[in-house]
């Protein structure tokens, strides 16, 4: 059996639901038998990838407790290979999983989403911060020609349920509140400050403000659309206040051509 | 050049090397766990780079894998070299996957010519983008391979003598794939060669009676302290490190079984240096 043969049926065996017994392995007089050796190579490699995913959606696991989360993670090493060199991102379908697996309990997916993110965010690219002193250099430039860019850890998830009281309680030893849908959905903010990653809940208008940012537009196509969706808000004044919050939270960044002053602080 | 003695950087021990020194002359890290875009990893690896020289050990390599080596890796992990400047740059003899799936394990291989060129074509291209030699650690394995020609000593000799790349010899990898497959661990110390050993690593394993498992979750037993001795008396003075990847225990636990590791090489070297 040529090298390529050997290399493609060891990994069908780890693969596979059921370890089977190969030719191949030269079968030793002592200890274990040829199958049993394989099969520690078989179980390992669930072993491994059922801890990373409970590394990973810690509050999922919690939230689900320890023989659900098993079975589920179980079903998703045997559904989904890995082809990453990184271990931490295998989880990256996880949360899809679990909204096909458990399409009644939607809460839970949105629990893993939140898990996935946080952690994302928590080795995400670094980046350099506008601070509050830049606010000079826009206020001499156009507006149609001011982007904001955001840091690279940033992103934003909607979620139906209560699932970030959930978080917090799990996060805190509590008993999870009874899951409620919520009247409207609400979409949270997720990034890196400093070393930790950080979530709130947006405002609609706060919300619709970052996915324009996000999008490259210019502040005066910002304040236009802005203008347009929440014709009874004074969005001067109110992009104003939105743009002191996030320059406190850290979640405008500059682009590195753009960096001329020393000692900035960095999101690392 | 001497190295000294030397520690696996883990996470849980960030806090005691930024707070004061230690008593290790070098850290070895996990180059997987800082081939990341950002964050605390790389910002804690730079503050503890500053105090420590260090050596890179990586995971995911694969240099035995028929398909070739992911081009990707290689550049972020000549990126990781190039910001922390180790001392030298470590992974395993083994395979971790095939055609895009990754087993994150490291899967051992057949010890035959065919192998043998795969794995002197991918030594090369390795070394070709780090600039530098590789230097290739011996697997705990469980199987055996019926088409395997030479033993696994003769292979790294080829390997080594092929390509000039080094050595990291686990002893307690060793000691684990000597139980499981019946060879003496003598054999091996004595079949590589000496002047292509690099490093030591030591480590604790798993007793399930009739095989051993290479878990890194213990303190190095007494058999393998015995085999470090022998290796010891048979290469002379090689850096050595305790590895722990599990349970991982308060640094002074581990530094106390690194003050063992010095305590035999001082005795078996100032022994060889009486004789």
């Amino acid at each position: 059996m040529n090298l390529e043969d050997l290399q493609t049926n060891f990994q069908h065996i780890l693969l596979d639901a059921e370890c089977i017994d190969a030719g191949w392995v030269r079968e030793s007089t002592r200890g274990l038998s040829s199958q049993d050796r394989l099969g520690i190579y078989h179980n390992a490699y669930r072993i491994r990838l059922i801890d990373v995913l409970l590394d990973t959606f810690e509050h999922t696991a919690v939230y689900l407790g320890d023989d659900w989360f098993h079975q589920l993670a179980t079903a998703y090493v045997q559904s989904y290979h890995s082809t990453y060199t990184n271990i931490g991102l295998y989880g990256r379908e996880f949360p899809r999983f679990l909204a096909e697996q458990l399409a009644d309990d939607k809460e839970v997916s949105e629990l893993a989403l939140m898990d996935w993110k946080l952690r994302r965010a928590f080795d995400g690219a670094d980046s350099t911060v506008m601070i509050h002193d830049d606010l000079q250099h826009l206020a001499t430039a156009e507006s149609g020609s001011i982007r904001l860019q955001p840091v690279p850890t940033l992103s934003i998830s909607t979620q139906h349920f209560n699932t970030l009281d959930i978080w917090h309680a799990i996060n805190q030893d509590q008993q999870p509140p009874v899951v409620e849908r919520m009247a409207q959905p609400i979409d949270i903010l997720i990034w890196r400050k400093g070393h930790s990653p950080h979530f709130r809940s947006l405002a609609k208008i706060e919300s619709a403000a970052i996915a324009l940012v996000c999008s490259g537009d210019t502040l005066e196509v910002i304040g236009a659309a802005l203008e347009h969706d929440f014709p009874d808000v004074d969005v001067a004044t109110e992009f104003g206040v939105m743009l002191h919050r996030w320059l406190d939270d850290e979640i405008i960044s500059i682009p590195p051509q753009n960096v001329d002053v020393d000692a900035r602080p960095s999101v690392q | 050049m001497t190295f000294g003695f030397g520690l696996g950087l883990r996470t849980q021990h960030y806090n005691d090397f930024l707070a004061a020194p230690q008593p290790v002359e070098w850290l070895e890290v996990i180059s997987d766990n800082y081939m990341v875009d950002g964050g605390k990893p790389l910002a804690m690896l730079d503050q503890i780079r500053v105090n420590y020289p260090m050596v890179m050990h990586g995971v995911s390599m694969s240099i035995g894998a028929i398909n070739g080596l992911d081009k990707d890796y290689l550049r972020k992990l000549k990126a990781l070299e190039q910001r922390i400047e180790p001392l030298w740059v470590s992974d395993h003899l083994c395979w971790t996957g095939v055609h895009g799936r990754n087993m994150h394990d490291l899967l051992p291989l057949p010890y035959t010519l065919e192998a043998l060129q795969v794995v002197k074509r991918n030594v090369e291209q390795a070394q070709e983008v780090l600039q530098r030699p590789l230097v290739l650690e011996n697997v705990s394995s469980y199987v055996e391979f019926k088409t395997s020609e030479m033993t696994e000593w003769e292979f790294l000799t080829e390997v080594c003598q092929a390509t000039g790349c080094e050595l990291l010899l686990d002893i307690n990898n060793i000691f684990v794939s000597a139980f499981n497959h019946g060879f003496s661990p003598a054999s091996f110390i004595g079949g590589v060669p000496i002047d292509s050993v690099k490093q030591f690593h030591l480590a604790g394993h798993q007793n399930n009676g009739d095989h051993l498992i290479d878990t890194h979750d213990h303190s190095v037993c007494n058999d393998v302290w015995n085999l470090y001795r022998q290796a010891l008396m048979h290469f002379g003075y090689v850096p050595t490190m305790i590895e722990r990847d599990d349970r991982i225990p308060p640094l002074a636990e581990l530094l106390s079984e690194l003050d063992r590791a010095r305590d035999i090489a001082n005795d078996v070297l100032n022994s060889k240096i009486a004789v």
